[in-house]
């Protein structure tokens, strides 16, 4: 194990956070807010002519041939500047999930086309009963005769404006167990209602009202795709967590600031010890977070699939509580400032609860971990 | 010390239930609270509340109020939340109705205190300025004496509801020789006297409610100073002592729980109400404990303060500190149940409604933008922080 990042580690992380600091202040983001799209098409565009799309895909489809770090040190940064494009609901969560489960035939044709950012695909697993966790599924997938017909609705597909197809997951009834479908998003029968969410990201409720597919649109073999889903999300929730480091560090850094500057009672108010030891512990809470992190990225690399799972959702719960927390902490140290939406550490704050709830809430991953050791314990 | 039950209270609480159920029309019930009503439901249900005779609930009754006790207040306060009721006019009812009765000249009063009953004229804060928060006592909005008038000059911020208000209660400089304190006074504005711009801020629970209020040269007649020039502090002071019970937001609490527990029953998980879930139920019994125990002292605070007894001030404080971070855990533990729905944004309660309805949303809306208003309540009416010091100061001289 090493801490340290490699000098090419280093030159990735130093190109995003030049990036982030020039093209992404906050007022170019607030613009972009503003236009109210998912992102910019141009910043994606960027995104793929920098590498950031293809670092941790393999090789052979056009990738950089990275790992989860590289994905964890570009998330962070993109954390660090509330980025808004859907880095880690397309290039990381679909892109995984499509690398976990595709025939070599479907990766070779589609992930040079998610490395080069010419095709966007998004992940249409959650449902109201499942509650960004990834079972139950009811969605189902009935075979007909050189395809497959699917009825059943999505709750909040994250990075679906924009995408040209969802990965899907249903129920084939002749097949238990869970199927994942490759659906261009224009078939005829889907119907996409799209929701903004707090963060200033857009998601969408999707709709599936007969739409048939082609028996080429299955990923995998019928009924065998949980394990690649579970593996996907898994990365998925590694970089959520690692954008929100990059915003615990934003923020503890906004305030440390304003702490020095802004004056009551004839001194600034960074000299009330009241307000050190609370930066105090905002910071442990941060290197915490990191350090589940590290976790995280460890059981990624060396675990069995339960061990992994258990280990992400500890991390999942953890780093999301804590950016909740820290960045609510943010807005506490600024006084009525931090209230503010032309202010930045209130959208800091506003992404850590809507990360708290996405690809399962903190609850849902809390009662997973125990479920997991509970499991252990009778063994 | 008893706790025998109250049998007038029940009594009571039938009759508010009476009116509430056969007076109210149903326009003015199942209304999102958290933030003041629109000014046209205000003016109504105060109207409706002065014809019962009951246009000022929370003052004695020598002052036109009703004279209720503690109880009967919350009692009150708790059967118009669960009706979903507009709100009153929370500045003129909680904090200057009580400065007029006490300090207003009866010319004052004879002015101010009949539109309170009419409820035409909304009143504003105007306390805070950018460089006087919690150091209140720096301000620096100068009221120079011109005649039988003053020159008001300064700026204003945080001035909650400034573009829907007809007057403010403003603090302003009119010595600048003495110590800091001594030199404040406290002047009734006019919202539309010459020289006075409002300028809004949007929060981040997206919504408008505060604004910054920039005074030039804007006259006010001598005759709108209350008490006399310098007593502003003790006033405030007065002020400020007598809102922690009305911080505490005891019936907001009340209908958080109350929405807590519906979404624990209406969600479905695993083919289960979501309250089947042992980490909700948990975290549903948590903060029942501490909402049974702050609604007792509140009750407690409540008590001291209408005594006038100085114990109230340090309880007070306590009672803001952990009522206000319950409120702020409550509607976290809200959009929590929502899970992935907590993250849509749905349109404010007050905004309409969107074409296609978004999912869940009878249930979710208005939800986050209470829980991002939230992260205010330990801001304002003396921040946490200073709360917390008070404390220390005054229980352990420390
Ligand atoms: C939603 C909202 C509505 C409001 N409505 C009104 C209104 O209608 N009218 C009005 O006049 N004002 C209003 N206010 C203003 C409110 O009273 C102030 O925000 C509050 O007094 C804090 O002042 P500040 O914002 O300048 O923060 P600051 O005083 O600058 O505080 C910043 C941080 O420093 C800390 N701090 C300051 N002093 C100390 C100390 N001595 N020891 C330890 N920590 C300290 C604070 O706790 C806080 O964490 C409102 C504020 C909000 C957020």
């Amino acid at each position: 194990m090493d801490f340290e990042f490699t000098s090419e580690q280093r030159l990735l992380q130093d190109s995003l956070r030049r990036y982030v600091d020039k093209a992404y202040s906050f007022e170019a983001r607030t613009a972009l807010l503003k236009a109210g799209k998912d992102g910019s098409a141009d910043n994606w565009g960027l995104f793929a002519a920098n590498g950031w799309l293809m670092a941790a895909l393999p090789e052979e489809y056009g990738g950089l041939g990275g790992t989860l770090v590289d994905t964890v040190i570009i998330a962070q940064e993109l954390g660090r500047g509330l980025v808004l494009e859907p880095f880690m609901a397309c290039a990381v969560l679909a892109a995984q999930t499509l690398l976990a489960t595709g025939s070599e035939a479907q990766k070779a044709r589609l992930v040079p086309q998610l490395a080069d950012g010419t095709y966007r695909i998004a992940l249409a697993y959650g449902e109201a009963g499942s509650r960004g966790m990834p079972l139950p599924v009811t969605l189902q997938a009935e075979p007909v005769h050189d395809g497959f017909r699917l009825s059943g609705r999505k709750s909040l597909v994250l990075g679906a404006v924009g995408a040209k197809a969802f990965i899907v997951s249903a129920q084939i009834p002749q097949a238990p167990g869970i199927s994942l479908l490759l659906v261009d998003a224009d078939r005829p029968g889907l119907t996409c209602q799209t929701l903004p969410l707090h963060d200033g990201t857009w998601a969408q409720a999707l709709h599936f009202d007969g739409v048939e597919v082609g028996a080429d649109a299955l990923l995998g073999e019928a009924g065998q795709g949980l394990s690649g889903l579970r593996q996907g999300l898994a990365n998925g929730i590694v970089a959520l967590c690692a954008e929100l480091v990059g915003g615990m560090e934003k923020t503890i850094e906004v305030t440390a600031d304003y702490l020095k500057v802004r004056q009551q009672f004839g001194v600034p108010i960074g000299s009330f010890q009241a307000l050190q030891h609370r930066m105090a512990d905002m910071a442990a809470e941060l290197e915490l977070a990191r350090s589940s992190l590290h976790a995280a990225l460890d059981a990624m690399a060396n675990d069995d699939a339960v061990t992994r799972d258990r280990t992400v959702s500890a991390s999942k719960m953890l780093i999301c509580r804590a950016a909740k927390s820290v960045c609510g902490q943010g807005i506490q140290l600024h006084g009525g400032i931090g209230m503010t939406e032309e202010y930045l550490v209130g959208h800091y704050y506003k992404r850590a609860v809507v990360a708290d709830l996405l690809l399962g809430s903190s609850d849902s991953h809390e009662a997973a971990c125990a479920a997991a050791l509970q499991a252990q314990l009778r063994a | 010390m008893d706790f025998q039950p109250d049998a007038s209270l029940e009594a009571f609480r039938e009759q508010v239930r009476g009116f509430l159920r056969d007076q109210v029309p149903a326009d003015l019930k199942g209304q999102q609270r958290c933030t003041r009503s629109p000014r046209e439901q205000i003016t109504r249900w105060q109207k409706l509340l002065t014809e019962r005779g009951w246009g000022a609930p929370y003052w004695p009754k020598e002052h036109g109020g009703t004279g209720w006790s503690v109880p009967q207040i919350l009692v009150f306060d708790d059967e118009c939340s669960a009706a979903g009721t507009p709100t009153l006019d929370g500045f003129v009812h909680k904090m200057l109705g009580p400065v007029l009765n006490s300090f207003a000249t009866p010319e004052q009063k004879a002015e101010h205190l009949p539109p309170v009953f009419n409820g035409e004229r909304l009143w504003c804060q105007g306390f805070s300025e950018p460089g006087a928060g919690s150091d209140l006592a720096s301000l620096r909005t100068r009221a120079e004496r011109d005649g039988d008038h003053y020159v008001v000059n300064g700026q204003k911020i945080w001035t909650s509801y400034a573009h829907d208000a007809d007057w403010i209660f403003l603090l302003v400089r009119t010595n600048m020789d003495v110590k800091k304190q001594a030199g404040i006074s406290f002047l009734l504005v006019d919202m539309r006297t010459p020289g006075i711009t409002v300028r809004p801020i949007r929060s981040i629970d997206d919504a408008h409610h505060l604004n910054e209020t920039f005074f030039d040269n804007v006259r006010v007649p001598v005759a709108n100073l209350i008490g006399g020039e310098g007593q502003g502090w003790n006033i405030t002071k007065f002020l400020l002592n007598n809102e922690h019970a009305t911080v505490a937001d005891l019936p907001e609490l009340k209908r958080y729980m109350r929405e807590l527990r519906l979404i624990g029953s209406t969600l479905q998980v695993d083919d289960q109400p979501l309250f089947e879930q042992p980490g909700f139920a948990l975290k549903l019994a948590r903060l029942d404990a501490e909402l049974q125990a702050i609604e007792m002292l509140v009750q407690r605070v409540a008590r001291l303060e209408q005594q006038h007894n100085p114990a109230s001030h340090t309880l007070g404080s306590i009672l803001k500190i952990r009522a206000t971070e319950l409120q702020q855990r409550m509607t976290e533990a809200q959009i929590e149940a929502l899970a992935d729905y907590g993250a849509i944004a749905y349109p404010h309660p007050h905004e309409a409604d969107p074409q296609q309805p978004f999912p869940q949303q009878a249930l979710a809306r208005g939800i986050s933008h209470d829980m991002f208003l939230r992260r205010a309540s330990t801001i304002y009416g003396g921040t946490s922080e200073v709360q917390r010091g008070i404390i220390a100061k005054m229980l352990f001289q420390l």
